[in-house]
């Protein structure tokens, strides 16, 4: 039977601090992150090199969609958009890599002996996705602000329609609001724990029967690969929902819907060729 | 065989139809627009993912709730 721990485990403590394994997991992603813009930043060539070519492909093509789905103020969040998606996508694929999650020192937990990982990933840990939905839910709200006007943001918010409804639809709205939070933050731990308990679980059931019939070469070369398209999804799926959800805050108090469709629409042809493009 | 892993069982199994059910329409809906208007499919890419996503957290719900009823009680 497979060890899971369903907290990061603790590798050292300063002061109040305690630094889990899963910190160590994302602050890697984000050093990967950092030494990419280091490199590809500071002197784009017009005419891209190879690796500028592939850094730049997942950026464009995320900012194609936020530019035809974003509404007439796509290149205000645009940044933001793009970098959750960025950050989830290394630290969801950075997971998946040999060594990561395996490689660890054995502790006495309970008159037990289990192995703690000196690197686990950074989503299966509550803690980090719920500090992301809460960057994402801060900038909606932000965002709503700004757009509207404190005054206008609370109305939109707190009042209803029809005033009458109002003690009746608040509390609901508020929820609603709230429950974004959640669904954000549980969604993309749910998939990455639960991913990376399914490759435990297959190759320990596996690695059993080896010297009968040696699926254990096979079975979970299968199972990776369909983590590597649930990383992607889940990353993506991050991203694009802050992107509404920014995107529904600032569009709240617009009268004039159909002018901005026809904005967006006037471009179709490039615009909607690429997600096309990049999704096959 | 105690009780929790009848319940984590039953958490998972139970909670896994509705959102089954849920994909199932959606995807075939997602089909069955690209299949009247194949232009439209660059379009649909991001309203469909987006509904995948709401629909798959309930899935997610119940498996979030069968892994602690396992792993943390």
């Amino acid at each position: 039977m497979v060890h899971v721990e369903i907290a990061a485990e603790r590798l050292f403590q300063l002061g109040p601090l305690i630094f889990t394994n899963s910190m160590l997991g994302a602050l890697l992603a984000s050093l990967l992150l950092l030494v990419a813009a280091r490199f590809f930043a500071p002197g784009p060539a017009l005419v891209p090199t190879r690796a500028q070519g592939i850094v730049e492909l997942p950026i464009e093509w995320l900012a194609g969609i936020v530019r035809v789905t974003g509404g007439k103020r796509w290149r205000e969040f645009v940044a933001l958009v793009v970098v959750i998606f960025l950050f989830v996508l290394v630290a969801n694929w950075l997971s998946l890599l040999p060594g990561i999650g395996t490689v660890g020192f054995y502790e006495e937990v309970g008159g037990k002996r289990v192995l703690v990982p000196f690197v686990r990933a950074a989503a299966a840990d509550l803690n980090m996705t719920l500090g992301l939905a809460i960057v994402s839910f801060v900038s909606f709200i932000a965002f709503g602000i700004r757009a509207n006007g404190l005054r206008g943001y609370l109305r939109e918010t707190l009042v209803a329609e029809p005033a009458y409804m109002t003690p009746l639809l608040t509390p609901i709205h508020v929820i609603s609001e709230l429950s974004r939070l959640v669904s954000l933050s549980m969604r993309l731990f749910g998939n990455v724990f639960a991913g990376e308990v399914l490759l435990a679980t297959m190759l320990s059931l596996t690695t059993a029967a080896i010297f009968t019939l040696p699926l254990a070469f096979f079975v979970p070369g299968i199972f990776l690969g369909l983590e590597l398209l649930f990383g992607l999804v889940q990353a993506l799926v991050f991203a694009l929902l802050s992107m509404t959800y920014i995107t529904l805050a600032i569009a709240e108090d617009r009268q004039h819907e159909p002018a901005d469709n026809h904005h967006t629409g006037e471009t179709p042809a490039p615009t909607t060729a690429d997600p096309a493009h990049g999704a096959a | 065989m105690d009780v929790h892993t009848l319940a984590a069982g039953l958490a998972m199994g139970l909670g896994g139809i509705g959102p089954g059910i849920g994909l199932g329409i959606l995807a075939s809906k997602a089909m069955e627009a690209i299949g009247r208007n194949p232009d439209a499919s660059g379009t649909l890419f991001v309203p469909y993912i987006l509904g995948l996503a709401l629909t798959e957290a309930i899935g997610i719900y119940s498996l979030v709730v069968a892994l602690i009823i396992i792993f943390a009680t």
